[in-house]
């Protein structure tokens, strides 16, 4: 482990009080001992940051940066520019704060984001009570200068029967990143949360993000990422549903940028009866990228009538990029239905002939084929200004509406 | 042939000295324990070229710089390698059973159930007779038809002495000395086995058996087996039996290594019942095997099927590296868990050669509180070009204390490859139970009914009597699990 880390976080511990400090020393020194996983961990098989060990990361300083048409409109926002809150562009600057960490850490990655942890979204709904408006959270990075890291924790606590609609964007821009993200939810039940994370971490980023959700009876989580980066992004999910009822619907589209590597971890455990859980995921990956995906749905004993589904479909379209997917189950209740899929193939050769043959270019027939294999989880994004953004970021043609 | 007769012969002569000198018998076995002295004492013992020893010993080496591997979703307590002794050939009679009447009574009725012939069950139960005699007539005939053709088969000791530009070519050529703890450990101290040699263009006249070669009944725990078929040959080898083996032996690491060359066909099936321990858990044997074949050769193909009952612990993964363009690679398999065992089986695919095709078929049944995980590895690398995979597993549970997980992994690097995964868990549907009941068929019958249903695509691979055989074997092994 480099010297940095230590002389980073006396630098930043030393503005903190004496509780706060002596908290936080704790979760320092149990990073200091574990580490960052390494890839002999069959967790960490196929995503290698080991290295970031050696790395000399500082907490960078504040910075303005263009977040361009990032903001999406209709929202209201919660922005942070290098993990410190942009007061002047965030209209919803009341929900944010800083949350001690709750019980033990998972691993030196759950350490290290407690450790430095600068706060984040708290956002607490009453029973019975709506968001009015979609929160747009944006945590964006950009280290010019030196290397810089970032590390925020996030907390959702809904209420019985409430509702919200939260979409992340993590961003980073500029020279060498690391940042970690972690987002807290419980959900009462009855209570729906629909989620939404994007991803656009350019070169020379590594972006490590946890969405750790507990889900009361009948609560619904829906969540919709997107990867359209070309830094390394490893997510971890981690859905509990703990009450009867409850319903957790995945869905994820990953298109890295040359040189990106994203690897998503989604994990849902059943613990109890009639549940519901869905997981799609689909992946484009091109040339000098590799996208890992692992699914995993754990089914406790007694969590009866469980019903699950793991969709995974990779188009490979380059010799020189490499998908590795890895849809897990692991039962133990009998009168389960449980059904798990994984593909990996390249586009369709008769569709685009079928597409040339009425005259539309190859660049262009595939560019739509590629859309209608994304559209599937595109499709579920309720905010048009969302799905309008990612479908330019992710070089697809417009949608355009079918003339009767 | 000549050397089975000396053989037999050998065999005979331990066997006296069993009866007559005690003290004899006692030198051939080694205390416990593990060393480099333990693995030259076996090679000595064996009258083994100093390249083998060399091969042994670097095996050793490494083996003492690996650490147990963990990643397997099963639980064991730690296995202590200094208590087991390594080299005890001939086991020991004395320390079996005298006669059928000491044998545990229900693994006799298991014996009945499955029609097991009184001769074959003393055998079975290590009850120490001279059925050799019966078996004698019947393994020189088989010796002598697959001598005209010109195929080589004999125990993996002889094959040392008699081929060793062959053993020495192959040994260790698909499985590496270092590949894993266990197959490190195997190599170091593999007492026998089998080897196989199919010279170009011989279809072997027969079905090889483990099961007709009579020396073969104590092969011990880290048995090795070697299978070569050169050029255009075809050879489908049998291992196991069906009924349930008695056997004293904790752990079983054996190492199976199978290399198929240009257009050649290599299928292998295996039936595998070692004793699963008491519906307690206590005892059982600990099945840890490498088994892998390389299709060296264009157009060749490996097949291997499986039904696995038996063993406390099953840990395998018959693997096919694909390394010939057009070569393929096939798995199917049958594993049940019943009462505590645990099961973690599948199979690797490695593509390396261009069109090169894989199938996988795995069919889990897991009961009682048995724990079943199929795990298998699809990798088609860059050089893979339209390489295809096609890979179902289907998973069935009966009682809800039991667990079935599925772990498959793909790693792909080419773009033309196409895979394909599917996965099903379901429990025995009421309804098809109840259908069955309704046409007054026992609940246990319907289940053994259904189950077969359900294992269908993997046995109709197997050779027709064992098909039977697997059949019968599933039902006794299932039963007690409903109701």
């Amino acid at each position: 482990m480099s010297a940095a880390y230590q002389q980073a976080f006396e630098r930043f511990s030393g503005t903190l009080d004496r509780g706060d400090r002596d908290r936080r020393q704790a979760r320092f020194e149990r990073f200091a001992g574990a580490g960052f996983p390494g890839p002999h961990e069959e967790r960490w098989r196929y995503t290698d940051i080991s290295g970031l060990a050696a790395r000399e990361f500082a907490l960078p300083a504040a910075a303005d940066i263009d977040l361009g048409e990032t903001l999406l409109a209709g929202c209201d926002h919660l922005v942070y520019v290098n993990g410190y809150l942009d007061r002047t562009r965030s209209t919803a600057a009341a929900l944010h704060g800083v949350a001690a960490a709750e019980g033990p850490d998972d691993d030196g990655i759950a350490a290290l984001n407690a450790a430095f942890d600068g706060g984040g979204l708290q956002l607490r709904l009453a029973s019975g009570e709506t968001l009015p408006r979609p929160l747009n959270v944006v945590a964006a990075i950009a280290a010019p200068s030196a290397p810089g890291m970032v590390h925020q924790r996030h907390r959702i606590e809904l209420g019985e029967n409430s509702q919200a609609t939260v979409v992340f964007q993590f961003a980073g821009r500029g020279g060498e990143r690391l940042a970690t993200q972690r987002v807290e939810i419980r959900l009462a039940p009855g209570a729906r949360l629909m989620l939404y994370r994007v991803e656009d971490e350019a070169a020379g980023g590594t972006l490590l993000s946890t969405i750790q959700a507990s889900l009361a009876r009948a609560s619904t989580l829906r969540a919709v990422t997107v990867d359209c980066g070309g830094g390394l992004a490893r997510h971890d999910f981690n859905i509990a549903l703990d009450g009867a009822g409850a319903e957790a619907a995945l869905a994820g589209l990953y298109r890295p940028q040359a040189g990106g590597h994203v690897d998503n971890h989604a994990q849902v455990v059943h613990a109890a009866p009639h549940c519901r859980s869905r997981m799609l995921f689909r992946g484009i990956v091109d040339a000098r990228t590799r996208a890992v995906l692992n699914g995993r749905v754990v089914v406790q004993p007694g969590a009866q009538k469980t019903d699950s589904e793991q969709r995974i479909a990779n188009l490979l379209l380059s010799p020189r990029a490499e998908v590795d997917a890895k849809p897990e189950l692991e039962i133990y209740a009998d009168d389960v239905k449980c059904a798990h899929g994984a593909t990996v193939g390249r586009i369709d050769e008769t569709a685009l002939g079928y597409l040339r043959s009425r005259g539309i270019d190859a660049g262009q027939a595939r560019a739509l084929l590629l859309r209608a294999f994304a559209g599937e989880v595109l499709a579920r994004i309720g905010l048009p200004a969302l799905r309008a953004a990612l479908n330019a970021r992710l070089g697809f043609p417009a949608e355009e509406p079918i003339e009767p | 042939m000549a050397t089975q007769e000396t053989e037999i012969r050998e065999l005979m002569k331990r066997r006296e000295y069993g009866a007559g000198f005690v003290t004899a018998i006692e030198s051939e076995t080694v205390p416990p324990g593990l060393s480099e002295d333990v693995i030259r004492l076996i090679s000595a013992k064996k009258g083994e070229p100093e390249w083998l020893l060399e091969f042994r010993l670097k095996a050793y080496r490494r083996w003492l710089k690996m650490t147990a591997p963990q990643w397997a979703h099963v639980q064991y307590p730690p296995i202590d390698f200094q208590a087991i002794s390594y080299y005890s050939q001939p086991k020991s009679h004395k320390a079996g059973p005298k006669s059928l009447d000491e044998v545990d009574p229900k693994l006799l009725e298991t014996y009945k159930k499955l029609g097991i012939p009184l001769r074959e069950q003393e055998m079975l139960a290590g009850v120490a007779v001279d059925v050799v005699f019966d078996s004698v007539s019947v393994a020189t005939t088989f010796k002598k038809k697959l001598a005209e053709a010109g195929v080589i088969f004999c125990p993996i000791s002889e094959a040392v002495q008699e081929h060793p530009e062959l053993v020495r070519k192959y040994l260790g050529s698909v499985v590496p000395f270092g590949d894993n703890y266990y197959a490190a450990l195997n190599t170091a101290v593999f007492t026998d086995g089998s080897f196989v040699f199919i010279p170009r263009g011989v279809r072997c006249p027969m079905e090889l058996s483990t099961y007709f070669r009579i020396n073969e009944r104590n092969t011990g725990q880290f048995e090795r087996t070697l299978i070569i078929a050169e050029e255009g040959s075809q050879v489908s080898y049998l291992e196991g039996c069906t009924a349930p083996q008695r056997d004293e032996n904790q752990l079983h690491a054996a190492v199976v290594e199978l290399v198929a060359l240009d257009d050649a066909q290599i299928k292998y099936s295996t039936v595998q019942n070692w004793y699963p321990g008491d519906e307690q858990g206590r005892g059982g044997i600990y099945n840890f095997v490498t088994k892998r074949g390389d299709c060296r050769g264009a157009r060749s193909k490996i097949s291997w099927t499986q039904v696995e009952t038996g063993s406390a612990i099953t840990w395998k993964y018959p693997s096919c590296i694909l390394r010939g363009d057009d070569s393929v690679g096939e798995f199917y398999s049958v594993a049940l868990t019943n009462n505590r065992q645990q099961a973690d089986t599948g199979t690797k695919m490695i593509h390396v050669g261009k069109n090169t095709r894989s199938t996988i078929v795995s069919k889990g049944i897991s009961a009682g509180q048995g724990q079943q995980s199929y795990r298998g590895l699809v990798r088609v690398l860059e050089t893979a070009a339209n390489a295809r995979n096609y890979t179902q597993c289907d998973s069935l549970l009966i009682g809800d204390r039991c667990g079935a997980h599925t772990f498959p992994y793909t790693e792909v690097r080419n773009p033309t490859a196409q895979l394909e995964h599917e996965a099903t868990t379901s429990k025995i549907g009421e309804d098809q139970l109840y259908y069955c009941r309704a046409r007054g068929i026992s609940e246990e019958e319907a289940v053994s009914m259904i189950v077969n249903g359900f294992c269908k695509e993997v046995f109709k691979e197997l050779p027709m009597e064992f098909a039977v055989e697997a059949g019968k074997l599933l039902a006794v092994s299932l039963e007690g699990a409903v109701g």
